[in-house]
């Protein structure tokens, strides 16, 4: 099971990156919203995989044992909810750029760079 | 307790000013909150004289497991230097920032990144810390796009995409360093490191995310790219508070975490950081050199500066340290003045090239001697702050060793002499090319709080050069207590 998921979040990178290096700035915001999840699943993964751990846990040692760790779960929220605010944010920059600019070009962002 | 005042002013600001409450109050209400973060954060350093280190376990959840606030010495100077520069900013926004930006919520935003900020200087949690860059990096996002010109937006675009990038190597290399380690408390991630047997090997990848999430949001060397090509985009109070203040958490932290874990790995660290900080020096300087815009010369300067910061870490020894948090203090406060006067010569003059600027130095004095306070303090002239910092990195350097590195940082310090001077001739010294028809007249008193800002931070970088000896007196103990982290350990886990 870990080798299929780190297998997958191989794979999620591979786009992630592939999307983040096409001009078009839609595709460059999809891979940044692809990367964050491939991120997402490496601490999910880090977290250690266990098919049978239980979610409330009795007083008794034996249950201890078997208990899933459920940080990596409240990390893994944490960071959801941040790349939703900014998934907010950096389409209404988009929008925002498109009213301004009519274009999806990202070669026409070079106006401001350092020459 | 008063750990908990430095993010919950900031916030109290933020919710008040959400109220339907006429904007001039919102206006007052910002320099006094600002006034109040400095208030506490001086609260905070005489404390520190006595006690040395304090945390605040939140819902008093013991430290490896709850989230710990925690403040030592270095943390309560960085929190008062970053106080300093967010009053001047304060102060220098009321007239420089226009009224449409105002209404529609810059305080707010501005103090978003104030919470961030001192969020960030007393994490003692790795996770913590991410969510306190997350902060400051959502408020810095907006504030650089607010307003919505195309030059901004562009800017924008790029400095959002690299710091989302190196958030997700941040956050990559906190989930592996936790499925290692079981942990994500700094102190607690500490002493587990050193129990490790092989504390080298499977450890590294996580360390390097980690390292390299912090690189590009301090601006170093390979990491730079997004700096000098949006920072010189938004108002110029907006720059001036990023330059003070975003790159430099990025390099507490580096600082932050050397000294806690990478140090146990010290002859692969070191190395690394060592190359990073000279690099930095040298290419940042000499990107400088070629520009002609007025903020882009000084956006190169601090990817260069920042650098000395990092080769007195990678010194290593207590002078070296001292002298990395002295500099980091006197770069903050100098580099904000000198984008702040920018920002004036942009408000009379309408242009920030080089070519076309010039004679200011007899249109107005006052500005002229706040760039020459800034900009020499920069290059590192005797009494003004930068001196001190420079040569307590430098003979540190040749102290322990470092010989060439120390010639390079020099060597770098004339350069960057050469680009403050160049700055200095074209802008305020040389006749104006062509004169422009009839400038207009500047109304009395609209200048007023611009020039508050600017004389807070200058009559700063004076204070610390004349008041050098005590305050690296203070640093010295700072290093002291990063070169101990057993010291920081036992406290935060007992």
């Amino acid at each position: 099971m870990e080798l299929i998921i780190a297998i997958f979040i191989g794979l999620l990178y591979a786009c992630g990156v592939y999307l983040l290096l096409r001009r078009s700035i839609v595709k460059l915001i999809l891979g940044v919203f692809v990367l964050g999840n491939a991120t997402n699943l490496i601490i999910f993964l880090a977290g250690g995989l266990e098919r049978s751990g239980i979610g409330f846990i009795k007083d008794d040692v034996e249950s201890q044992a078997q208990m899933t760790d459920p940080l990596p779960q409240a990390l893994i929220l944490t960071a959801i909810v941040i790349s939703l605010g900014i998934a907010a944010y950096i389409l209404a920059l988009k929008f925002k750029y498109f009213e301004v600019t009519g274009t999806h070009d990202l070669d026409q962002l070079k106006n401001t760079e350092q020459k | 307790m008063i750990l908990f005042g430095f993010v919950i002013l900031p916030l109290i600001y933020i919710l008040i000013s959400f109220l339907p409450v006429p904007i001039s109050l919102k206006k007052g209400l910002s320099t006094l909150f600002a006034v109040m973060n400095l208030l506490l954060s001086i609260l905070l350093i005489a404390q520190m004289r006595e006690v040395g280190m304090v945390k605040l376990e939140m819902g008093s959840w013991q430290a490896p497991y709850g989230i710990v606030l925690v403040a030592d010495r270095f943390s309560a100077f960085m929190l008062a230097i970053a106080a300093v520069v967010i009053l001047a900013c304060v102060l220098y926004s009321h007239q420089s920032i226009d009224e449409e930006r105002k209404k529609t919520g810059y305080f707010q935003f501005l103090f978003g990144i104030v919470m961030g900020v001192n969020g960030s200087f007393i994490a003692g949690d790795l996770f913590n810390l991410y969510v306190w860059f997350e902060v400051m990096l959502m408020a810095s996002f907006i504030l650089m796009s607010h307003g919505g010109e195309r030059a901004q937006l562009e800017g924008s675009i790029k400095y959002l995409i690299l710091n989302l990038v190196s958030s997700f190597f941040f956050v990559a290399g906190i989930g592996l360093l936790y499925g290692k380690l079981g942990t994500l408390n700094l102190a607690d991630i500490s002493q587990k490191i050193i129990q490790l047997s092989d504390p080298t090997g499977s450890l590294t990848s996580p360390l390097v995310l980690i390292l390299i999430g912090f690189a590009i949001k301090g601006a170093l060397f390979p990491f730079f790219f997004w700096l000098p090509a949006s920072y010189h985009t938004p108002p110029p109070a907006v720059s001036a508070l990023f330059a003070g203040l975003l790159t430099k958490v990025g390099i507490y932290s580096i600082i932050r975490f050397y000294t806690l874990v990478l140090y146990t790995n010290h002859e692969f660290w070191n190395l690394v950081v060592l190359w990073l900080g000279v690099l930095s020096m040298v290419i940042g300087v000499f990107t400088a050199t070629s520009q002609y815009d007025f903020r882009k010369i000084l956006s190169f300067h601090i990817i260069s500066q920042v650098g000395y910061v990092v080769i007195g870490l990678g010194f290593f020894t207590i002078d070296s340290l001292a002298g990395a948090i002295y500099f980091l203090g006197h770069n903050m406060i100098a580099k904000t003045n000198t984008f702040l006067v920018a920002g004036w010569v942009e408000k009379r003059k309408g242009t920030l090239n080089l070519k076309v600027l010039g004679d200011l130095f007899r249109e107005n004095t006052t500005w002229s001697i706040l760039f020459f306070i800034s900009a020499f303090a920069l290059a590192g002239i005797p009494p003004l702050s930068g001196f001190i910092g420079k040569y307590a990195v430098i003979k540190s350097g040749i102290d322990s060793g470092h010989m060439v590195i120390a010639l390079v940082a020099l060597f770098v310090g004339v350069f960057t002499l050469f680009s403050m001077l160049k700055i200095w001739l074209e802008v305020f010294w040389k006749p104006q090319p062509e004169v422009s028809e009839g400038t207009e007249v500047v109304k009395p008193g609209t200048e007023r709080l611009m020039l508050a800002g600017s004389v807070l931070l200058a009559l700063m970088t004076v204070g610390m050069g004349l008041a050098g000896e005590p305050i690296l007196n203070y640093c010295q103990a700072a290093a002291d207590d990063l070169m101990h982290p057993a010291r920081y350990v036992e406290f935060i886990l007992n």
